[in-house]
């Protein structure tokens, strides 16, 4: 039911009957009503309108519910054709529009498309439960699961069989009709609580702000000033009085927000100020007022803990870990206590370094929270001071990207083709062809790397068309994202060696999209575990970091100069600043997220305050740092989807690390027997085989933490 | 690469392909993280005008040299039909100052060679000069011809060398918006040539329209009275226009 979740999952669905004649009229025009006849069938950009995409999701769903019931219908016994390869099937016109339309949410967004969003939002689980609860769909997957010994399935078709029934079991399809109404109520309940955890947290994150006079920017640089002095005006634009407007003419505004906090915190030599900005960010959700998160968080837990009990786990946790790479509770505490104990010893050796920075000064006091980033840049500066500015002409976006094309050709034959003359969503995203060592075409790649208004931040791979082999050989088209500074005027873009490696692990992710090879979509490319497919992506950073393939791409834009080694010793060296703070908060946050989810149903939790000084007590936090997350803010797992799963980044790290290491091993970052293994095993497979198997097929054995200790510096080596 | 921007960076992309199930959740995340976007119109317009300018380039850069020059020549038209307003009516200008093809012809040369040079010069990053100086300037080489045209029946001798200045300024600002449009970095020479031909084109064109228009009434009495000054009137109008407009607003 891989494929019931993804649509119904993909889907947002927007039940207006009145709109149902507007519908039939735009029908002949409405672009995704009609077959693409483009280039490798890259969606109409120019053609499709902000309007074409609500009728577009209405007439979708229709259909796909028409092709359920079609399929439930079906007076033959059930078969793995008639059952679930139709649902395969099911859905294309949703799939298709849902595909642009949340790829634009993101990418190229404008107010109506926002709207639009939060409109199709609450529709989405009301169509998704349409499917998933349907009893004579699952009755059907049953009867084949039942029979599946006597059927002679190919082994991922067996996958896909077990996926499918896992996913309606966990959705409580075999449970009776008492328990399902307690599923039912404990869902509702569920998600008033995330939508309220997420609201007040925005309430909090929006509700604070620093507002500075001039003489209160001592020690600020002329960017983080200007960027101040921006929030203020905007603040200003937003204000409805008068009154308010004058609070913010000609001040300096700081808030919550990682993007603003930092820089202050780093640059300013207001110790009061920076305490004060500070501790309204970890402060967040626990103001006992009306948008305290303590309860909400608290609540939570305890409603999942019930749900997982009512379905027959231990805890939320174990019925989380089931459908991951890591299985259960106890192994994802192993792996974490064994990171803990190394990355809190260094955050001890980096603060002792930084407290003799303290002392050396003439200061009295004793480090704290809100001290580490200003500290922590003067020990940068003296111990690993690296020249961003120095690097960036040798890293244009040109050479890098050659750079990268350049590594996947050398591990598997991959050859690019930019195609200037295809228009997409944005003139600044580029299109290329994708061909295997053979000359056969793989897919298409759309890169599109500069920061704009209209783009969220951060950095993603999503895909405009899947891959599948079940009707005909479909190729997929494959999407990164990025927020890379533009250009200024006519000069190159240049990138900072962190643009660089995210650029890489994009591209990793890309290519997890275009080499796959699988029979069904809903079990292509990135659709596996969430702790196993960071992995494909963070493994080709590490060749961006090799000095081999550095000088290979890495030319001074003007001069053509190779870059020297001293400055890739530099960059190297700089890696491995300031690892014990950030993997002890992370850590922390993601032991934090385990204890949040063990907890069993009939637990006595009072509130998160309590519960959360205990677990950090219990692994020995020490008071400078904070978890990434306290539990009132921590969004990802009481208002988004990553209970119990926050580990999940850090269990990638350790495979793409010991990943790599196979590499070193055989002497070869390029060695063609492992590239082979490795896009075999990983890149093409999908999620059609167990993620652990995946890995040790490439591997030859399991995955051990070692090489990542030496990665990050926390094997001791580092001083 | 640090832990937080990985962490940052993987939010989005795992909410953005396998968690479709929590649109609702990726809105609210990355507002809490980010802050809303803010899109100003006027912002907006400008990031998508330099990319469109990258996307030129681009596509200049991977184009054979033949195409390359069809398409600077297609340009440099463009640059005077329909865009280059200024241009046409300094042209008509010139058009209506003379009866003898001569002389015109002789307005028309000197006028090309001159704005040639400084479109070769300033491409060539050789001379430069700001944008609010020579804009204000063009308007009024176009008050000049036409006002000269209502005074004078026929052109003086000097008036070649002044359409000469004229076209030196002229070519700045054809500079400018080739500039704006976007120049290879490598072949400048003929991609220069093939806008300066597409221009001459244009011009051409203009000049053989109002012939075609006004060729055969030019010798009629009523031609200066009615049509040659009416219409340098209206020209000098236009260009006192453009002036104020250049300057004050
Ligand atoms: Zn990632």
């Amino acid at each position: 039911m891989k494929k019931l979740l993804f649509i119904a999952t993909i889907v947002l669905l927007g039940a207006c009957q009145s709109q149902q004649e507007q519908t039939e009229m735009q029908s002949s025009e409405n672009p995704f009503f009609q077959e693409w006849d483009t280039p490798f069938g890259i969606p109409p950009f120019d053609k499709i309108k902000d309007e074409h995409y609500m009728p577009a999701f209405e007439k979708g769903m229709k259909e796909n519910l028409a092709e359920i019931d079609a399929i439930v219908n079906n007076p033959e016994d059930p078969t793995f054709a008639n059952t679930l390869e139709e649902l395969e099937r099911a859905g294309k016109l949703l799939t298709k529009v849902s595909r642009v339309f949340y790829n634009m949410t993101g990418s190229n967004t404008n107010p109506k498309i926002q709207e639009l969003q939060r409109e199709l939002s609450p529709i989405v689980s009301a169509h998704s439960d349409k499917i998933t609860l349907n009893e004579g769909l699952f009755k059907r997957v049953e009867a084949i699961w039942q029979a599946r010994e006597t059927l002679d399935l190919t082994s991922e078709q067996q996958k896909l069989l077990a996926d499918t029934r896992k996913s309606f079991v966990r959705s409580g399809a075999l449970l009776n009709e008492e328990q399902k109404a307690k599923i039912t109520e404990i869902n509702s309940q569920v998600s008033e609580l995330t939508t309220a955890f997420g609201q007040n947290l925005l309430a909090e994150t929006n509700g604070f702000e620093l507002i500075l006079e001039e003489e209160d920017l001592d020690g600020l640089s002329e960017g983080t000033i200007a960027a101040a002095a921006e929030t203020a005006a905007q603040k200003m634009d937003r204000a409805e009085t008068e009154e308010e407007k004058a609070k913010y003419k000609d001040k300096y505004v700081f808030t919550p927000h990682r993007s603003s906090m930092y820089p202050f915190l780093t640059e300013s030599n207001r110790r009061d100020l920076r305490e004060k900005l500070y501790k309204s960010y970890v402060q967040r959700g626990d103001n006992d007022n009306e948008t305290d998160n303590k309860q909400v968080a608290a609540k939570l837990a305890k409603l999942r803990a019930e749900r997982a009990q009512l379905m027959g786990y231990e805890t939320h946790a174990h019925f989380v870990l089931e459908e991951r790479m890591l299985k259960s509770p106890d192994e994802v505490y192993g792996l974490l206590t064994k990171l803990w104990e190394p990355a809190l010893a260094r955050a001890k050796a980096e603060v002792a370094d930084m407290q003799a920075v303290v002392d050396m000064e003439g200061h009295e006091f004793k480090l704290a929270g809100w001290d580490w980033w200003q500290y922590a840049e003067k020990v940068r500066k003296a111990k690993y001071d690296l020249d961003e500015a120095a690097i960036k002409p040798y890293l244009s976006l040109d050479n890098v990207l050659n750079g990268v094309f350049e590594t996947t050709n050398k591990l598997w034959g991959l050859t690019f083709t930019e195609l200037y003359d295809v228009n997409v969503y944005h003139p600044d995203a580029r299109v290329w062809e994708v061909k295997d060592k053979d000359g056969s075409h793989l897919g298409i790649f759309i890169g599109d790397y500069f920061t704009r208004s209209n783009k969220r931040g951060g950095a993603w791979m999503s895909s405009f068309k899947g891959q599948s082999n079940l009707d005909g050989r479909e190729r997929p088209i494959v999407v990164n994202v990025c927020n890379f500074p533009a250009p200024v005027g006519d000069n190159p873009a240049l990138l900072s060696f962190e643009n660089v490696t995210t650029l890489f692990h994009e591209f990793g992710h890309a290519m997890h999209g275009i080499l796959t090879n699988v029979t069904y979509g809903s079990m292509a490319g990135t659709s596996g575990p969430r702790d196993f497919t960071e992995f494909p992506a963070q493994i080709l950073e590490h060749w961006a970091s090799e000095p081999e393939i550095l000088k290979s791409f890495a030319k001074h834009y003007q001069t053509g100069e190779v870059i020297p080694d001293e400055l890739i010793n530099k960059l190297l060296k700089a890696s491995k600043f300031n690892q014990g703070f950030e993997n002890t908060e992370y850590l922390a946050a993601s032991l934090l997220d385990m204890d949040w989810h063990t907890v069993k149903a009939d637990e006595d939790l009072k509130d998160a305050d309590a519960f959360e000084e205990a677990s950090l007590k219990k692994i020995g936090l020490i008071d400078e740092i904070a978890p990434r997350y306290r539990s009132t803010y921590f969004s990802h797992i009481f208002a988004g989807g990553y209970a119990s799963g926050y580990y999940s980044y850090v269990h990638s790290a350790v495979l793409d690390s010991d990943g790599f290491e196979a590499f070193k091993e055989a002497g070869d970052v390029f060695d063609p027997e492992l590239a082979a293994k490795l896009r075999t095993h990983v890149y093409e497979k999908g999620s059609t085989e167990e993620a652990m198997d995946l890995y040790t097929q490439f591997r030859g054995r399991q995955p051990e933490i070692d090489a990542l200790l030496k990665v990050r510096g926390l094997d001791g080596s580092s001083d | 690469m640090s832990l937080p921007k990985t962490l940052l960076f993987c939010i989005f992309l795992v909410l953005g392909f396998s968690a479709f199930s929590h649109p609702e959740d990726e809105l609210i995340i990355s507002e809490i993280e980010q802050g809303q976007l803010s899109m100003q119109d006027q912002q907006m317009t400008a990031e998508y005008e330099a990319a469109l300018k990258r996307q030129r380039m681009r596509r200049l850069a991977a184009m054979s040299w033949q195409q390359r020059f069809l398409l600077f020549i297609k340009a440099g038209i463009e640059h005077i039909i329909p865009k280059g307003l200024d241009h046409i009516l300094f042209v008509l200008g010139l058009f209506f100052s003379s009866l003898i093809i001569g002389s015109l012809l002789w307005q028309v040369t000197s006028f090309t060679l001159a704005h040639t040079v400084t479109l070769a010069l300033a491409a060539l990053g050789i001379i430069q000069a700001p944008g609010n100086i020579v804009e204000p300037l063009i308007a009024f080489s176009i008050i000049y011809v036409a006002i000269e045209n209502c005074f004078f029946k026929e052109t003086n001798k000097w008036r070649p060398l002044i359409v000469f200045s004229f076209g030196l300024l002229h070519g700045l600002g054809f500079a400018a918006v080739l500039n704006e449009y976007g120049l290879p970095e490598n072949g400048l020479v003929p991609t220069l040539l093939a806008f300066n031909i597409g221009v001459e084109l244009g011009q051409l064109i203009v000049l053989f329209s109002a012939a075609a228009l006004f060729w055969m009434i030019r010798k009629k009495s009523w031609y200066r009275q009615w049509v040659q000054i009416p219409a340098s009137v209206m020209i000098a109008l236009v260009g006192l226009f453009w002036f104020i407009e250049r300057t004050i607003l």
